[in-house]
């Protein structure tokens, strides 16, 4: 077991940087996942962990020791690729194996560690096959097997779960927080899909075309995120973003103008920052903090374009101007598709941003 | 689906009688002309005649042993060189790569004549520059037409020359297909480069060697240009001749066509059952 730390590590391919100097503390035993849209830094901040990847500038740490120079099979981790990566020719005790082998382990101790890893992750009847006759789910238990296998200090995941189809996700999701639990081991996951970084990851290290945006668990960052990006990524349903214009402002709060809703107004607590008189802003709303009408700071009338109910949960698409809204719960339930009717926003439970996407508290 | 079947059968009418009237007609035929006696006019249908000659006739033998000893010893060489001229030009590391490959793909475009012609040039015993060669690191001059085992290994020296980058060709094909991430899995499990080609490239390269080692053995079977153009017909004294050689003299020179069927079904029979025997032994373990 080992923490991890990355200091102002930058990534160029040729003239092109693609991770801006970024600074990462891991702890011993912690499950951190990297999560971000597609060509975000997140995969290429993995690699440059596991040594499959130079380091352009900056420092990266395993267990204190700085690894920049260090051969990739030195650095005591193991990694599960999105691919499976498994040697197609060999059975599955061989894929297990294999590495252990050709490093002159002692063939008992090869043994013990095959047959644990194959209780742990459930395999031991799929020994003799090869990879072409395991399911998706199979062979990425065949996978994660042989990182365990290595007894690794870190466990490097690179979007392990984006092959399978929904079902066996979740059912392996659960699996790989058990092997964590079990294991105690530092694990580094990378995934785009926000669902498998809310579920597994102690903290969350949100990414943005090679930029941390935020560092921070699950919830703070769903209830507190630093930005309008964060905001927007980590939820599913997204946030609603509503335009909206400061008309006046006090000492502890502001006072916005939803502008395309028919000039509603929001009394906003502030406690840090208050931006000028006649200032853009955007106003963050969450499908779930949209209220019955009346019931909060600020009412605006929608129109059910299209209502989804899930039967635990309903949404409903409304146009509201320009704007498209998605509500949840409440506000949503026993409404149809072409309903006029009024929803209510209230102002702690919402978030203010400014222009450039930066939060207002 | 009747109809459009039947249209697609018009369509592949006027390629479908060619193929007829010059591909399976002249196998048939040639099946048919094995068995019979073609030095006497009219031909005359004499099962045993050409079969029989064929089992006893020390050129045939001579012919065979030829062709298998190129087979055995060549085939095997140019597959190793191929794989390895094929790792080299996927190297990363290798500049000009475009070059190289088309430096090796270049001896298989090069016409038959011109490139034997330059090779007797380049092994004239007293005007070659690979005698010239020899001559300058202390080896003595090697005549290599007068000689039957220097002009077997001449034979297959200009054979591996003109073939092996062809195939070096098919199994960076082969060598591309495999995953990275399956090297980059090896390398993590701390497995060196020298075991990851053994242990990782050249099982997952099987197929593709396979279908090269395939391919070898029927243009071997069927060897003729290099031995007709570089050692002069099969020279010195039939040391080099090969079966395809000696079913062209017995064709073509002698007119003996019933011979030469036999021949030729021959080289067809030992390259299908060689074949086989080359595909069960590589098969994939169930």
């Amino acid at each position: 077991m080992a923490a991890v730390t990355l200091t102002n590590v930058v990534k160029r391919f040729g003239v092109f940087e693609v991770v801006h100097g970024a600074n990462i503390d891991i702890a011993d035993g912690e499950f951190v996942v990297f999560v971000g849209p597609s060509g975000c830094g997140k995969s290429t901040l993995l690699r440059m962990i596991a040594g499959l990847e130079d380091i352009s500038g900056g420092d990266i740490a395993i267990g204190g020791k700085v690894m920049n120079d260090v051969e990739a099979a030195d650095r005591g981790i193991a990694m599960v690729f999105q691919s499976y990566a498994l040697y197609p020719h060999m059975t599955v005790e061989q894929n297990l194996s294999f590495g252990l082998r050709m490093n002159g382990n002692p063939k008992a101790d090869t043994e013990r560690r095959v047959k644990r890893a194959a209780e742990i992750l459930r395999i031991d009847e799929l020994m003799q096959r090869r990879p072409k006759q395991l399911s998706g789910g199979q062979r990425q238990r065949v996978a994660i097997g042989r990182a365990i296998v290595r007894e690794p200090q870190v466990f490097l995941f690179d979007e392990p779960l984006s092959n399978l189809d929904a079902e066996l996700r979740v059912q392996m999701r659960v699996e790989i927080s058990r092997l964590h639990k079990e294991l105690g081991v530092t694990m580094i996951y990378v995934t785009h899909d926000q669902t498998e970084a809310m579920t597994l990851a102690d903290r969350i290290v949100v990414l943005k075309a090679g930029n941390v945006e935020q560092i921070g668990a699950p919830l703070d960052l769903y209830d507190d995120p630093a930005n309008r990006f964060v905001a927007g990524f980590i939820g599913s349903p997204k946030m609603n973003f509503l335009g909206a214009k400061v008309v006046d402002t006090s000492n502890s709060a502001a006072i916005i103008e939803l502008v395309n809703h028919g000039g509603a107004r929001l009394h906003k607590p502030l406690r840090e920052a208050f931006p000028a008189i006649g200032a853009e802003v955007v106003l963050g709303v969450r499908p779930e903090h949209f209220f019955v009408a009346g019931q909060g700071d600020c009412d605006i009338p929608v129109k059910a374009d299209v209502a989804e109910h899930l039967g635990s949960v309903s949404y409903v698409y409304a146009n509201a101007g320009p704007e498209e809204l998605i509500l949840e719960r409440e506000a949503s339930r026993q409404r149809a598709s072409g309903d006029h009717f009024t929803v209510s926003i209230k102002a702690e439970r919402s978030l203010l941003f400014d222009k450039a996407g930066a939060r207002i508290r | 689906m009747r109809t459009q079947n039947a249209t697609a059968y018009r369509f592949l009418t006027p390629y479908l009688l060619i193929f007829a009237v010059f591909w399976i007609w002249p196998i048939i035929s040639s099946f048919l002309i094995s068995f019979q006696a073609t030095r006497t006019v009219p031909w005359r249908f004499a099962p045993a005649f050409n079969w029989g000659r064929l089992i006893g006739d020390p050129a045939f033998y001579n012919a065979l042993k030829n062709t298998l000893l190129i087979l055995v010893i060549q085939v095997p060489v140019m597959i190793a060189l191929a794989i390895v001229m094929a790792v080299l030009l996927n190297s990363p590391l290798l500049k000009a790569r475009g070059l190289y490959r088309f430096a090796f793909f270049a001896p298989v475009v090069v016409g038959e004549v011109a490139y034997s012609a330059v090779f007797r040039l380049m092994f004239s015993l007293d005007f070659g520059i690979i005698n010239k060669l020899l001559n300058s690191v202390g080896i003595p001059k090697i005549d290599w037409f007068s000689n039957v085992t220097p002009a077997m290994a001449l034979i297959m020296i200009a054979v591996t020359w003109r073939w092996a980058g062809y195939n070096a060709i098919i199994i960076l094909a082969g060598l591309q297909s495999i995953p990275e991430d399956v090297y980059e899995a090896a390398t993590l499990d701390r497995v060196s480069k020298v075991k990851q080609f053994f242990h990782i490239t050249l099982p997952l390269l099987k197929p593709v060697i396979v279908f090269c080692a395939v391919l070898s053995i029927i243009g071997t079977m069927q060897l003729f240009t290099e031995p007709f153009l570089i050692t002069e017909r099969g020279g010195p004294g039939g040391g080099t001749e090969t079966l395809g050689l000696l079913l062209y003299r017995q064709g073509f020179r002698s007119l003996n066509f019933g011979y030469a069927s036999a021949v030729a079904y021959t080289m067809a029979g030992l390259a299908i059952a060689i074949t086989l025997v080359q595909l069960w032994l590589m098969r994939e373990p169930k």
